[in-house]
C-alpha cells in the first residue's frame, strides 16, 4: 500500500479519478523561476568572503546584495523575503561587516519568539566559524545562565533576543547594558510581519522605549527587518520603529514549480446545501500523500482540530509500535516537545505534522513536500506563508486548499483568483490604543524620566504624565517628570495578550506523577477547559475533572471517549459613549466605546465523526470582561415584522457580515465580532454591533464605521448568489428545518436594510 | 470607574506628532529647591549647597565608649590590633581605620533603573570616635548633587556593607550611569560585604541571616520602634509628596542602627575569627573551622576544630570531627582521620552519614586492610542511598553503581 511517488506522479493518478476531478475546482500552477545573482560587494570584508565561498557562495542574491548597499550607507530598510530565500543574510552580512570593521560595534536581533532566536544562533555561529574571525553572539533570555549574562552584557557583540525578554529584561536594566547602548549600529527585526495586531502594538512602543534609551546613550541605529509577503511592509516598519523605511521586494532567489489545487468537499444535503466535514476530507487526503510517502503538513485553524486530525491519522499507525511519524504541532505544548517535533521534521522521521498557524513562522523545519489547508486561514498572507511551507527551494511543491462550509471558504472556492491574484493583506499595528500605551509609558518614565518638554515617540504626552502623577506613581519637579513607586512596571504588562495570567493545564491522571501539559489563554479557557471539557493534546483525550478559576488550573484525567466537546458563549454588550456618528440614509451609524460581557454558558457533546449532539450541560464560570471601540448600525424597527423575524433575520445577516469584514478591512476574522441586537440597550432600536476583540480596540471596527453600506451590500449579494435553498454555513449560517430563513434575510437586506441606507 | 474605563476616558488627550522634535543641547541648569526645604531643615536635617543643586544631612558623632547592644565601638580599634597579630591571612581582615567607610542605602524600590537611592548612610572614623553621615535625596532632579556628595567619585576607600555587593552597590553603579555626563567617574573600591561572612559563621545557627535577627541574637542589641526595611520606598515617596519628614526621620534611625550594628557586627566576628573558642555555639566555631579550611589556613583550621572536639560532647562536635576527617586525610594521617570519622558518624545524618561511610570504607579497605569493616561500611552506605531521597533518580542511580562496585571488590577481597 505504501508507495513512493513523486507530487507529479500522484497528480497524474488523481486526473484518472472523476470523482476526484469533480472536487478539484480548480487548478492553479506558478512556474519555477530561476535565481538573480550579482557579485559580492567590493568592500565585503575578505572574512566574510571567505565564509560564503566555504559555504559554495560565489555570487549573492539581488535582494541580499541591495540589503548590504542599503545597510552600509546608513539607510533602514525592509526586505520582503519568501520561506528559503535566504533572508538571514541581508542582516548578518551588513551586522558582522560593521564589528569587522570596529570591534565596539554592536548589534541587537530581535525574533518573535525564543525558539526562532536559538534557531538563527546556530546559523550565524556557523558563518562566524567559517569567518575564523572572533565575533561573540548570544541569545539572552530566561534560558540565558546567569553565569554567562554578565559578560552578553559587556561583551556580546551580537545579542540575540525577543521583545517580551527587551521589555522587561533589558530595557528596565539598560545601565547595565552601557557597552550594547552606546554602540549600537544595528537593530534587526525579524519576520516583521508577525508584530501585528496588539502583539505588533505593544512591540512598538518597545521600540520606542529602546530609541529613547539609545538616544540618552548616543546611539541612532539602523533598522533592518525582514518580512513575509503583506501588502504594507514599508508602512508597518515605519510604524513599529517610527523611522523611514527604504524597501526591497524584489527576490533574486530561485523558486519551484508550485501547483494549487482548490478542492472543495461533496454536498450531501443539496437541500441544506451540507457540504461533507472538510476535516474528514483532509484526512482522506492526507492518507493518500502519506501512503505516497509524501511529507507532509497539515494546517488547522484551533488546536481542537489539530487534534482531531491527529487522532484520525494515527489510526494509519496504530498497528506499529512506537511510530511517531505523524505528529501534531501546537500552541501549549512544551518547548522541549516542540523542539523534537522540529527536527523530527527536519530529519524525515515526521512524514506527516499537524499543526495551528504556529508553524507559520520561519521555525526550521526543513523541506516539506505538501501542505494542506484545512480552510481559508483567514487572511492572503497567511495562506501564503502557509503554502510557502512546501517545496522549499528549487522543488515542486503541492498545495492544496480544502474548503469548509464557511461563507469565507466557499468565496474563495469561486473566486480562486482572490487568493492568487489579489496582494496580500496590510498588517496593522494601532500603538494609539490608550491601554498599550499607557503601559508603555509607564514603563519609559520608569526607565528614564521624561522631561516636561518631552515628546514619546510621535505622542505628545505630557497631560497623560500628569494622570500618572495624580495615580501616585510620577513625581514632577521643576523640569521632569521622575518614576516615585516601589513597583516594576514590565512585570505587570506581558506583550502577548490582553489576558495576563495564563491557566495551567495539570495532568493527574497518575496520582504520584502529576504534571503540567500545557497552558492556555483566559479568555479561550473560557469554553475550552470548563469543567467536563473534553480536551485533547497531542491526539489523547483528557476530561477536565476540576476547574480551578481563581489559581488559574485546570486539572484533567486521561479519558477514552468517543466525542469532543463544544461550548456556547453569551455576550452581553453596553454602549460607553459615542465619538462619532453619522447618518446613512434613514439608518443611523456611531463609532465610540463599548463593554462586553462574555459568559461562557453551556456545553455540548459531539461524537466524532457523525457530529451529533449527543448530551450537554451547564458551564459556571464567571464572565470576562471586555472594554473596546465598536461601531455599530441603528435603524427604525420595520413595520411588519415580528420580533422573533427580525432576530432570526438579524442573526443570519450578523452571520455573513462577520465572515466578510475580513475581505474588507483586511483582518484576521477573530479580531473583530459581530453582534445583532433586536432592541439595543442604548437606544431600543435594531442595531448591528461590530467591535474589535481586545482592550481598547485595535483600530479595525473604526475601519467598518467607512464602510457599512458597501458592507451590507456585499453581503446581499454573498447571500443571494449562494446556491443553498434555505440558507447554510456558506451564507447565513446553517438553519433549522424551516423555509423561511434564506428568504427573510434576502427580504430584510432588500426591501428594508439597502432601502433605508439609501435614502 | 474601572482602571481600564479611566484609561479610555483619556483618548481626547491623546495627540500626535509626527515631526521629528529637533534635540536641543540644554544648559545644564541647577534644579529648583524642593518647596519643603524648610520643614526639612525645621525637622533638623541640614540642607547643603553643591554645584549641582542641593542636598539634605544629618549628622551625628558618637564618642569611642559609645556602646550599641554588648558592644563599644572602640573595639573596633581591638579588632584591627587582632588582625595585626594574627598570622592567617583571612578577607575580612583589616589593620586600621584608614579610608574605611560602613555603608548603608535606602532606596525606593528592588530593582531596575526606575529605583531610586534616597538614602546614603555613612559611618566613618572622626576625631574621637566616629561620625555618621545621612544623605538624604532632596528629590529626584536633585540627584546629581546627592550622588556627589557621597565622595565615591574622590579617592579609594574600603568599604563596608551587609550585602551591599548584589544590592547597594550595584544600586549606586546604576544611579552614577543615568547621571554620568553631570558626575565625575565612580572610583573603584575595596569591598567587604559581611552578609556573606554572616552566613559563612552562623550558618546552621541562625535561622535567617537578616541583620536585626543577628543583631539580636549576637550583638546583644534590641531596636525599639524600629521602621521595617520594606515600608521605606512608602515613608520617602510620601515625604516628598507631602513635604512632612516625620516617618522619614525614622527610617534614618532605620539606618543608622543598620551602621552601628555592622560596626558591631565587624567586631563580633574579628572576635570569633581570631580568638580562643569562647562562648559560641559548636556549630558556629566548627563553621569558623571549615572556613579557614577553604581559605587553605589548615593550621588554625585544625586548631579550631579540635578545640571544639575537646571542649564540646561528641555530639555537638561531631561536625567538627567530620572536618577533621578530611584535614587529616589529606596530610595522610590516616589513623586520626579515621578515628574522627568514627567520633562522628552516630551523629551524623543524611549525606554527611553516607559520605562518612564512604570515607571509612575506603581507609579500612585501603590502609587498614580491615576488608570485613570496610564491607559493613559500605554495606550501611549502601542502604542508606537506597532509601534516601536526596538525589534525583539519575544520580540516586550512579551513587548506587559506584558503591556496588565497591561493595563487589571488597567481597571478593574477603
Amino acid at each position: 500500500m505504501l508507495q513512493k511517488k513523486t507530487i507529479d506522479e500522484l497528480l497524474a493518478e488523481w486526473q484518472q479519478y472523476p470523482e476526484m476531478m469533480e472536487r478539484i475546482e480548480h487548478q492553479h500552477t506558478i512556474d519555477a523561476m530561476p535565481a538573480k545573482l550579482v557579485p559580492f560587494p567590493d568592500k565585503l570584508h575578505p572574512s566574510l568572503v571567505k565564509a560564503l565561498q566555504k559555504r559554495g557562495i560565489s555570487q549573492l542574491y539581488s535582494h541580499q546584495r541591495q540589503a548590504f548597499d542599503y545597510a552600509t550607507t546608513g539607510q533602514s530598510f525592509t526586505a520582503v523575503t519568501p520561506t528559503a530565500s535566504g533572508k538571514s543574510l541581508c542582516y548578518h552580512l551588513p551586522v558582522l561587516q560593521a564589528v569587522l570593521e570596529n570591534k565596539t560595534s554592536r548589534a541587537l536581533y530581535l525574533f518573535p519568539t525564543k525558539a526562532l532566536a536559538q534557531d538563527q544562533k546556530s546559523d550565524l555561529n556557523e558563518l562566524i566559524e567559517q569567518s575564523g574571525e572572533e565575533v561573540l553572539s548570544y541569545t539572552y533570555d530566561g534560558d540565558t545562565s546567569p553565569g554567562i549574562r554578565q559578560k552578553v552584557r559587556k561583551a556580546g557583540h551580537i545579542v540575540m533576543t525577543n521583545p517580551d525578554m527587551l521589555h522587561s529584561g533589558i530595557l528596565p536594566h539598560h545601565t547595565k547594558w552601557v557597552s550594547l547602548f552606546e554602540n549600537l549600529q544595528y537593530i534587526v527585526l525579524d519576520e516583521l510581519h508577525t508584530y501585528k495586531g496588539v502583539f505588533g502594538s505593544h512591540v512598538a512602543h518597545v521600540i520606542r522605549r529602546l530609541q529613547r534609551i539609545c538616544r540618552f546613550y548616543g546611539s541612532n541605529p539602523i533598522f533592518i527587518c525582514t518580512s513575509a509577503t503583506i501588502k504594507n511592509p514599508k508602512e508597518l516598519a515605519e510604524t513599529l520603529t517610527n523611522t523611514t523605511h527604504q524597501l526591497i521586494s524584489d527576490n533574486g532567489a530561485p523558486v519551484g514549480k508550485k501547483t494549487f489545487l482548490f478542492y472543495n468537499p461533496p454536498i450531501i444535503h443539496p437541500t441544506f446545501g451540507v457540504r461533507r466535514s472538510a476535516i474528514l476530507e483532509v484526512r482522506d487526503l492526507a492518507r493518500k500523500l502519506y501512503e505516497a510517502q509524501i511529507q507532509t503538513i497539515i494546517f488547522a485553524k484551533s488546536r481542537v482540530r489539530v487534534e482531531m486530525l491527529v487522532t484520525y491519522m494515527k489510526e494509519l499507525t496504530k498497528k506499529k509500535i512506537q511510530d511517531e511519524s505523524i505528529r501534531g504541532y501546537r500552541g501549549g505544548y512544551l518547548p522541549s516537545e516542540r523542539r523534537l517535533i522540529e527536527k523530527g521534521l527536519r530529519d524525515g522521521t515526521i512524514q506527516t505534522v499537524v499543526s495551528t498557524n504556529a508553524l507559520e513562522l520561519g521555525v526550521d523545519i526543513g523541506q516539506l513536500q505538501a501542505c494542506i489547508m484545512t480552510g481559508y486561514p483567514g487572511n492572503i498572507a497567511s495562506a501564503w506563508q502557509q503554502a510557502g511551507r512546501a517545496g522549499r527551494r528549487q522543488d515542486a511543491a503541492l498545495i492544496i486548499y480544502v474548503a469548509q462550509s464557511t461563507a469565507l471558504d466557499q468565496y474563495i472556492i469561486n473566486h480562486p483568483n482572490y487568493l492568487l491574484g489579489s496582494s496580500p493583506e496590510e498588517a496593522r499595528i494601532y500603538p494609539d490604543n490608550m491601554l498599550i500605551l499607557m503601559d508603555h509609558l509607564k514603563c519609559a518614565s520608569f526607565e528614564l524620566p521624561f522631561k516636561t518638554t518631552d515628546m514619546y515617540g510621535e505622542f505628545e504626552i505630557q497631560e497623560l504624565l500628569e494622570y500618572l502623577q495624580q495615580e501616585g506613581v510620577l513625581i514632577k519637579t521643576s523640569e521632569q517628570w521622575h518614576w516615585m513607586s516601589d513597583s516594576f512596571p514590565a512585570h505587570e504588562i506581558s506583550l502577548r495578550s490582553a489576558s495576563q495570567e495564563n491557566v495551567v493545564i495539570i495532568d493527574q491522571s497518575i496520582p504520584a506523577n502529576t504534571r503540567v501539559i500545557g497552558e492556555m489563554d483566559r479568555y479561550s479557557a473560557l469554553t475550552l477547559l470548563h469543567e467536563e471539557a473534553i480536551y485533547l493534546h497531542q491526539g489523547v483525550q483528557f476530561q477536565v475533572e476540576k476547574l480551578d478559576w481563581e489559581e488559574k488550573k485546570a486539572y484533567v484525567r486521561e479519558v477514552d471517549v468517543d466525542y469532543f466537546t463544544d461550548a456556547n458563549l453569551a455576550v452581553e454588550l453596553k454602549v460607553m459613549s459615542e465619538d462619532k456618528q453619522k447618518h446613512l440614509g434613514q439608518a443611523e451609524a456611531a463609532f465610540g466605546d463599548v463593554m462586553i460581557l462574555a459568559t461562557a454558558t453551556i456545553f455540548k457533546k459531539i461524537r466524532f465523526d457523525s457530529h451529533d449532539n449527543i448530551g450537554s450541560g451547564p458551564i459556571h464560570l464567571p464572565p470576562e470582561e471586555l472594554h473596546t471601540s465598536s461601531t455599530w448600525l441603528s435603524f427604525e424597527q420595520p413595520v411588519n415584522w415580528t420580533e422573533d423575524d427580525l432576530t432570526s433575520a438579524m442573526t443570519g445577516v450578523a452571520f455573513a457580515m462577520n465572515s466578510f469584514i475580513p475581505l474588507f478591512i483586511q483582518s484576521d476574522r477573530s479580531d473583530v465580532h459581530v453582534i445583532p441586537q433586536v432592541k439595543a440597550v442604548h437606544s431600543e432600536k435594531p442595531t448591528f454591533f461590530v467591535y474589535d476583540r481586545y482592550p481598547g480596540g485595535i483600530g479595525l471596527s473604526e475601519r467598518v464605521y467607512d464602510i457599512w453600506e458597501p458592507l451590507i451590500q456585499h453581503v446581499f449579494e454573498h447571500v443571494d448568489a449562494c446556491p443553498c435553498q434555505n440558507g447554510c454555513p456558506s451564507c447565513i449560517g446553517a438553519q433549522d428545518i424551516s423555509d423561511k430563513g434564506k428568504k427573510q434575510v434576502l427580504n430584510f437586506l432588500k426591501s428594508f436594510l439597502l432601502e433605508e441606507l439609501d435614502d | 470607574m474601572s482602571y481600564e474605563n479611566k484609561i479610555l476616558q483619556m483618548k481626547k488627550l491623546l495627540k500626535k506628532n509626527n515631526t521629528q522634535h529637533v534635540i536641543e543641547k540644554e544648559p545644564i541648569l541647577k534644579p529648583d529647591v524642593p518647596n519643603y526645604a524648610g520643614i526639612w531643615q525645621d525637622a533638623g536635617l541640614k540642607m547643603i549647597e553643591n554645584d549641582f543643586g542641593v542636598v539634605f544631612l544629618l549628622e551625628k558623632h558618637y564618642p569611642l565608649d559609645y556602646k550599641h547592644g554588648a558592644i563599644y565601638l572602640r573595639e573596633l580599634y581591638d579588632a584591627f590590633e587582632k588582625w595585626q597579630h594574627t598570622q592567617n591571612s583571612h578577607p575580612i581582615s583589616l589593620t586600621d581605620a584608614n579610608n574605611l567607610i560602613f555603608y548603608d542605602t535606602e532606596t525606593t524600590g528592588l530593582k531596575g533603573v526606575g529605583t531610586h537611592i534616597f538614602l546614603n548612610g555613612l559611618l566613618e572614623e572622626s576625631e574621637d570616635g566616629f561620625t555618621l553621615k545621612q544623605y538624604v535625596l532632596a528629590d529626584p532632579s536633585n540627584e546629581v548633587a546627592f550622588l556627589f556628595e557621597s565622595k565615591f567619585w574622590q579617592g579609594r576607600k574600603t568599604i563596608i556593607t551587609y550585602n551591599g555587593k548584589s544590592f547597594d552597590w550595584p544600586q549606586l553603579q546604576t544611579r552614577w550611569t543615568l547621571n554620568k555626563k553631570d558626575l565625575p567617574p565612580l572610583k573603584e573600591h575595596d569591598h567587604l560585604d559581611l552578609f556573606h561572612g554572616s552566613k559563612r559563621i552562623w550558618k546552621n545557627d541562625i535561622a535567617r541571616m537578616k541583620l536585626t535577627q543577628v543583631e539580636e541574637e549576637k550583638l546583644g542589641f534590641t531596636r525599639l520602634d524600629d521602621v521595617p526595611g520594606y515600608l521605606a520606598p512608602i515613608i520617602y515617596l510620601d515625604a516628598v509628596k507631602s513635604g512632612q519628614p516625620d516617618a522619614l526621620l525614622k527610617v534614618l534611625k532605620h539606618n543608622e542602627w543598620d551602621l552601628l550594628s555592622l560596626l558591631t557586627l565587624y567586631v563580633q566576628a574579628t572576635n570569633l575569627l581570631c580568638e580562643d573558642i569562647a562562648e559560641e555555639s559548636a556549630t558556629t566555631y566548627t563553621n569558623i573551622g571549615k572556613w579557614y579550611a577553604d581559605l587553605r589556613e589548615i593550621d588554625r583550621s585544625e586548631e579550631l576544630l579540635q578545640q571544639v572536639t575537646n571542649q564540646y560532647t561528641s555530639e555537638e562536635a561531631a561536625n567538627a570531627y567530620f572536618h577533621l576527617g578530611f584535614q587529616q586525610k589529606k596530610q595522610q594521617n590516616y589513623i586520626e582521620a579515621r578515628k574522627s570519622f568514627q567520633q562522628a558518624l552516630p551523629y551524623l545524618q543524611g549525606r554527611q552519614q553516607i559520605i562518612a561511610l564512604i570515607e571509612l570504607a575506603k581507609i579500612f579497605e585501603h590502609r587498614d586492610k580491615n576488608y570485613e569493616f570496610a564491607l559493613a561500611m559500605t554495606k550501611q552506605a549502601l542502604k542508606l542511598v537506597t532509601e534516601s531521597s536526596l538525589w534525583t533518580k539519575d544520580s540516586k542511580s550512579l551513587r548506587l553503581a559506584d558503591i556496588q562496585k565497591r561493595k563487589n571488590r571488597l567481597e571478593r577481597k574477603k
